[in-house]
This record gives C-alpha cells, sequence and structure tokens, in this order.
C-alpha cells in the first residue's frame, strides 16, 4: 500500500515539475518574442525618425523654387508635425495613420517637382530624394520585421495553452503597423 | 632489440614529432577567428550574400554560398521565383526576356545565372531541377564556385590564406629538420647493420621524409580571418542573430524573395532560412525523381533501378546458356535424385522420406520450368527489340567485375534511365560499360532495347544536351593536366582551308605553313608577317579554347555553336573546338569570318 501510495505521490511531483519546466520555456518564450516586437518597432523608429530630420531640408529646397506651391509645403509640414505628435502617442494605429499621411503628402510633393526642371536639376534635392527613397524602402523592410515578430507574438499570446501563461504575465497581443491611404490602394497599371 | 636501436628509433619518433608539434602550432595560432556578433541590426552591407557566407561560417564555405546567390539574384530581378501552389517543392524559376544587364557580376554570380539560364527550357525550369545529376560535374561545379567566393573575399581583404609565407616556411624548416634527424637515425642504423648492403639508408629516409611531410604541410588547410573580415563577420553576426530572432523567417519559401527581397538570400547566407535553404539545392538531385525536358515540358520521372532478377543486363548467349544449365540440372537432378528417392519413399514409407522425395521432384522440376521459361522469354525478348527516343535522364554503375589484388575491379554494366515522354515513371536500362561515355544527362538518344532482359544492344546519340554546354569549364584539376596535354603532339589533320581560297578571301596570294601545335597559319606569299591562323583542338585543349572564345556574337545555325569577337571566331563541333584569328593586314577582312566559320563547320 504504502509503495503505491509512493509511486502515485512521485508520480504527482513528476507532472508538477514537468509543468513547471513548461511554464518557464513558455514565458521566456513570450519575453524573448514581446522583445523581438519591441527591437523590431525600434528599427522602425529609427528609419522614421530619419525621415522627420531629411523633411526640413527638403522643404527648404523647394522653397527656393517653387515658393508659391505653399498649400503643398504646408500640407507636408502639418503632415511631419502630425506624425512627431503621433510618436509620443501609444497606439500604433494612430502613428501608422499619420505615417500614411506623411508619406501622401510627400509623394505628392515629389509629383509636384515635376513640373520645376530646375528643381529636378538640383543636386541638393536629388540626394534628398533618393535618401528619402532609401529612408522608405527601409521603413518597408521595418515594417515586414515588425509585422513578423507581432504576428509570431500574437500567435503565441493567443494559443491554447500558452495563453494561460501569457494571461499570469501580462502579455497582451500587439497592433499591426498597417500600410494606410495610398500604400493599401489599387496598383495601377500604365500603358 | 638493442639500445642504439631503440635510440635511433626515439630519434626518428622525436623528430616526426617535433614536425607535428609546429603544425599542430602553426594550426592552433592560425584559426579563423570567431568574432562575438555585433548588436542585431536588419542594416544590410555591401558584401554580396556569398562572401556573407563565407564570414559568418568561420571562412569556411558551405552550400549557403551558391544557394543565397540564387535566391540574391532573384531578389536583383535577373530571374523570377515562383511557387503556384502550396507545396514550395514546385517553384520554378522564371527567366526575363529582357534581363538586367549581367556584364557587372561577379564570377560566382554569373556561374549560377549561367546555369540557371543554360537549363532554361522556353525561359522556365523548375527549382529542384537546378541539382546535378553526374557527381563529378557537380564537384567542378561546386569547387569552381568556391574558389571564385574565396578569390573575392581575398581581393575585398576580407580572407587570406590560412598558411601564409611565413608558416609555410616554417613548416618547412620544421620537416628538414625533421627529416636530418630520421635520416641521421637511419644511417645510424645502417651502419650497424651487419647484413646490410653497402647502401645507407640514411639519403633516402631523409628525402622521403622530407618529402611526406612537406607535402603534407603544403596542403592549403583553408582561409582565415583579416582584421576586415573579422570585423565584417562581427557586423553579419548581428544580421543574423536579428534574423533568427523572427521565427517567421525560418519558414518562408524560396518565392519570398519577391517580399522579403535581398533579405531571402542574405537570410539563407546566415543560415536563418530553414525553409528555403532546404528546397534549394546546387549539389546532386535525387536518383529516383529526376526532371525532364524532353518535349520542351518540364515534368518530374520516377526512375526505378532494377537491381534483383538475374536476368537483367545480360547478353543472349548468357541467358542462353543459364537457360540450359537450368534444364540441364533440373533434368539430372530429377534422374538422379528424384526419381530413387521416390522409389526410397514407396519402400519405406515415413514422412520424412516423403517430404524428401516430394522436395527433390519439386526442385527438379522447378529448374526444369525454370531453363524453359528463359529460353522462351530469351526467343520472345529477341522477337520484341524495341526503338526508344528519349532523354537521358541518370547514368550510374550497375554492375562491375570482382576485383583483387592485381586486377582492380571494372564496370561492365551501367544504368541508363531514359525518358521518352510516354510516362512519369521509367524503369533504367542496362547499358554495356563500355558505352557510358557515348552519352551524357540531358542528352538526346535512340536506344534498341530487350525489354525482357532490359539490355541496350544499340546506343546513338540524336541531340545533345544543355548540361554538356554548363559544364566545359576548366577547373583547377584540369588546368593540372592541361601542360601535359598540349604538350603531346597532336594527330596531324587535314587542312580546312586550301591555299587559293584563303588568297582569294585575303586579296592577296598567300601560303599555309603549320604551327608548332595544331593548326596552320597563312602569311602572305611575297613574306611578311601572318594574316590568319587557323587552329583546331579536340579534348581538353579544344574546351579551353572553346571556353576562351565562345563569347562576341553568336552565329546560329553554325555547327554546334560558333561566335565572332573582334578579329577572331570559334566553332564548335562534337568535341572540337576551331579558331580563326586575323592578323596584321589580314584584319581588313573581318566580314568574312562567318563565311570562313561556316565552311570551317562543313569540313570539320
Amino acid at each position: 500500500m504504502s509503495t503505491a501510495l509512493a509511486l502515485v505521490g512521485g508520480l504527482i511531483c513528476l507532472l508538477v515539475v514537468l509543468i513547471i519546466v513548461w511554464g518557464v520555456v513558455a514565458y521566456n518564450r513570450l519575453v524573448r518574442l514581446r522583445n523581438q516586437v519591441d527591437a523590431s518597432w525600434a528599427q522602425i523608429d529609427v528609419q522614421l525618425k530619419r525621415r522627420y530630420d531629411l523633411i526640413p531640408n527638403l522643404v527648404e529646397t523647394v522653397k527656393g523654387y517653387a515658393a508659391h506651391e505653399r498649400g503643398t509645403l504646408e500640407a507636408v509640414v502639418a503632415a511631419r508635425g502630425s506624425a512627431i505628435n503621433a510618436a509620443q502617442a501609444p497606439g500604433v494605429g494612430d502613428r501608422a495613420a499619420a505615417e500614411g499621411l506623411l508619406t501622401q503628402t510627400l509623394g505628392r510633393l515629389f509629383a509636384l517637382a515635376e513640373a520645376y526642371p530646375d528643381l529636378k536639376a538640383n543636386e541638393n534635392f536629388r540626394a534628398l530624394q533618393a535618401e528619402l527613397g532609401n529612408t522608405e524602402d527601409k521603413i518597408a523592410y521595418a515594417r515586414q520585421f515588425y509585422n513578423s515578430a507581432v504576428q509570431t507574438f500574437n500567435t503565441a499570446v493567443q494559443s491554447v495553452p500558452t495563453n494561460l501563461i501569457a494571461g499570469l504575465g501580462g502579455f497582451r497581443a500587439r497592433d499591426f503597423f498597417e500600410a494606410t491611404g495610398g500604400e493599401r490602394g489599387p496598383v495601377q497599371v500604365r500603358f | 632489440m638493442d639500445k642504439r636501436a631503440v635510440a635511433d628509433l626515439a630519434l626518428a619518433a622525436a623528430s616526426i614529432g617535433f614536425w607535428a608539434l609546429v603544425y599542430a602550432a602553426a594550426r592552433l595560432l592560425t584559426r579563423p577567428a570567431s568574432p562575438a556578433p555585433a548588436p542585431a541590426t536588419m542594416e544590410l552591407g555591401a558584401e554580396p550574400p556569398a562572401l556573407v557566407s563565407l564570414l559568418v561560417n568561420r571562412w569556411t564555405l558551405t552550400e549557403d554560398a551558391a544557394e543565397s546567390t540564387l535566391l540574391d539574384l532573384a531578389a536583383r530581378k535577373f530571374f523570377e521565383l515562383r511557387q503556384p501552389g502550396n507545396d514550395p517543392l514546385e517553384t520554378t524559376v522564371h527567366v526575363p526576356a529582357a534581363a538586367p544587364d549581367s556584364s557587372g557580376l561577379r564570377a560566382y554570380e554569373k556561374q549560377v545565372l549561367d546555369r540557371v539560364r543554360g537549363l532554361a527550357v522556353n525561359g522556365v525550369v523548375p527549382l529542384s531541377a537546378l541539382t546535378f545529376r553526374d557527381q563529378g560535374q557537380a564537384k567542378s561545379w561546386n569547387k569552381q564556385l568556391r574558389a571564385a567566393v574565396v578569390a573575392d573575399a581575398r581581393a575585398a581583404g576580407l580572407s587570406r590564406r590560412r598558411f601564409g609565407p611565413a608558416v609555410t616556411s616554417m613548416l618547412g624548416l620544421a620537416a628538414i629538420i625533421a627529416a636530418v634527424g630520421v635520416g641521421v637515425a637511419a644511417m645510424r642504423y645502417g651502419f650497424r647493420d651487419p647484413g646490410g648492403d653497402d647502401d645507407n639508408p640514411g639519403l633516402a629516409a631523409g628525402i622521403v621524409t622530407f618529402a611526406l611531410l612537406g607535402a603534407a604541410g603544403g596542403r592549403s588547410p583553408g582561409e582565415r580571418h583579416t582584421p576586415a573580415g573579422r570585423s565584417a563577420a562581427a557586423r553579419w553576426l548581428g544580421v543574423r542573430d536579428w534574423l533568427r530572432g523572427h521565427e517567421q523567417f525560418a519558414e518562408l519559401p524560396p518565392a519570398a524573395v519577391a517580399v522579403w527581397d535581398r533579405y531571402l538570400g542574405y537570410g539563407a547566407a546566415v543560415g536563418a532560412t530553414h525553409l528555403a535553404s532546404a528546397i534549394l539545392d546546387l549539389d546532386m538531385g535525387d536518383r529516383r525523381l529526376v526532371w525532364s525536358s524532353y518535349g520542351d515540358t518540364w515534368h518530374r520521372v520516377r526512375v526505378r533501378y532494377p537491381s534483383f532478377w538475374p536476368r537483367y543486363g545480360r547478353t543472349l548467349p548468357i541467358l542462353l546458356l543459364r537457360a540450359a544449365a537450368y534444364a540441364v540440372v533440373g533434368g539430372l537432378l530429377f534422374h538422379v535424385l528424384g526419381w530413387p528417392t521416390a522409389q526410397l519413399a514407396a519402400d519405406r514409407p515415413g514422412r520424412i522420406m516423403d517430404l524428401i522425395a516430394d522436395g527433390a521432384s519439386l526442385l527438379s522440376l522447378l529448374l526444369l520450368f525454370l531453363g524453359g521459361y528463359t529460353l522462351l522469354r530469351s526467343l520472345i525478348d529477341l522477337a520484341t527489340v524495341r526503338t526508344i527516343t528519349g532523354e537521358v535522364l541518370w547514368q550510374e554503375t550497375w554492375r562491375s567485375t570482382n576485383g583483387s589484388e592485381d586486377k582492380p575491379s571494372r564496370p561492365w554494366l551501367h544504368h541508363l534511365a531514359i525518358d521518352d515522354g510516354s510516362d512519369d515513371r521509367t524503369t533504367a536500362w542496362g547499358l554495356p560499360s563500355e558505352w557510358s561515355d557515348r552519352c551524357q544527362d540531358g542528352d538526346t538518344v535512340t536506344i534498341r532495347v530487350r525489354p525482357w532482359s532490359r539490355r541496350i544492344g544499340e546506343l546513338t546519340v540524336v541531340g545533345q544536351g544543355r548540361s554538356r554546354r554548363l559544364v566545359e569549364t576548366v577547373t583547377s584539376d584540369d588546368t593540372g593536366n592541361l601542360a601535359l596535354e598540349m604538350l603531346t603532339p597532336a594527330a596531324a589533320e587535314p587542312e580546312l582551308f586550301t591555299d587559293d581560297e584563303v588568297s582569294q578571301l585575303l586579296g592577296r596570294p598567300v601560303t599555309a605553313s603549320p604551327l608548332p601545335l595544331t593548326g596552320v597559319q597563312y602569311s602572305p606569299a611575297e613574306g611578311g608577317g601572318p594574316l590568319l591562323l587557323v587552329q583546331s583542338a579536340g579534348g581538353l585543349p579544344g574546351r579551353v579554347a572553346w571556353r576562351a572564345n565562345s563569347r562576341g556574337q553568336e552565329l546560329p545555325g553554325i555547327a554546334d555553336g560558333a561566335f565572332v569577337s573582334g578579329y577572331r571566331a570559334a566553332l564548335r563541333r562534337g568535341d572540337t573546338t576551331v579558331v580563326l584569328t586575323l592578323l596584321g593586314p589580314g584584319r581588313d577582312r573581318r566580314d568574312y569570318l562567318p563565311w570562313l566559320l561556316s565552311q570551317a563547320a562543313t569540313r570539320t
């Protein structure tokens, strides 16, 4: 009788140890995934800030050739300000919307430059345009990495039985950094 | 053993041990660095993926170099990877009609691109059809790629020889010291040996020791870091950590390059893409599931390699002999053993004797039946010879003779798998080994076969495959033998053009004179420098010449391939390459080179 009891007790202890080990492993994985999300967000942040820094120079350069296009220039400045303000807020959605708006206004600014050959030929403008294009590419890749990290993290947080550990550890699903406005519009084919 | 002999032995062992110690120290001191990763980052550097693969693998090249280059070329739009369904194994490579300019590609990138372009049928090739079907070709191709990557890494200052001149000299010196030690030990032993002949073995032992140790020390142990390479490796290890941190990245298929651009190629280079790397393969392919392009459409053919039945690959006389042997042995068994045993069983009824009688009778009847069956099927086989035309899928040794110390094993039968386009399954045929050099994988061949014994009776190559063009590259092994082949006097070849023809073409009377190697030069009859060189070569020199001259404007329809570049033109027919070079005033007649090539093609 005592042997059977010892066997049952040992099995229960083993089960408890296994559950604790699994819990630690699952918790550590969630921490790792959350850190990856944060690191990916930081990469986006770096590139977005780089874009904020480039815009004033761009606006000043365009002003020198197309000062009367005030509406477009002010829209860019306003969109930049909104994006900087949105960066202070915690929500990813608001920031994504503000960045989308900034991308659209920048697009209008570059379209406007087509009408000013002198501006297009300006070396400073061309360098800024190339730099902004490069930054836009990096933002796109950083967003891909961020969304990929968020998807993995959210899947772990919402799946059974990891969601039990996530609930106990205070892990919450994150928002995707979604493309807005023109970036989500239909692709236009030119013939 | 006397003490002096032991001392000699100890001296020799200590000498070798000294060299081994120096060698071990050299390896230890020159081992490639293992830099600590820089902080995880998504910022890619300027190095191409193949170099990155070398750096992150501690200056050792793996198959990731070729695979990551393939993905990188796809990201740079040299071709497109498409996955039609859910299975990444079904990914296809599409070569665009107007590809980007490839002139700026590095040698190994060009090599990968050439393989893709060369195998594409109507601009398409399945990703898994990029594998090789010949071990030698696979090795040669990968060796060439690795050499090119290492050369590029050295040129970029990221890598260097692991044993530089100083270390090599030190090892050489150690080998001399060890050789002297061994030589002295052998000499002392030789002087004491009363039964020995007059020649002392000391010198020979020293020379042999030096040769062996020198060869061992001279073997390249690979590459090692440079300061710039070490810093680049640390940076790329940071990228690796970044990519590995994204669990989804490991599961991306090759076609995801459309979304992830160059990140996927770099991910393969640093070992962060498990699925894509598992699917990509530029080494030996699967012999049982082979891609065929017969009929100008890619399709997979499942190949079976028969081996069990002894009839496979046998000649008719052997089969008839075997049928006769079965019949004779069966008949003898029945008459000599089977019947008396039955009688015995009848005299002494018992279960064991019954069993023996039945077994002997059954065996003899079975052998008789087998003899008859073999005879009948062999005759039917002879009457049902078929002719098949198809693409060679795979060729490998099937059966070899038993080797011995004096007589090495020699193959006498090969497997030859052919796709005739009628089915997605095929069974390999038995090809006499002496014909195995006639065709290569990808060639279109016509064979006459006996279906029951699966033996090929005739083989004719009716079209050369794309893989032939792709493997005509010169490797370091080839160049090692090149000098020997070049020094071997070539058989005299008939002149391709008469003096009158060349005189007419060049607008002045010329005379022909033979060149030191295979070829003829035409010079003005009135004297002066040569105007036209006509050189012809086969075998390895021919391949080298073709590789060097198959550039410029391609001239379709002439021989197996023809090119004109500047004042030089070349054509390839079978194994022979003909090169025409205009010199001096003869260069005015450059427009006639295509005509000369077409004439040469009809006479080669």
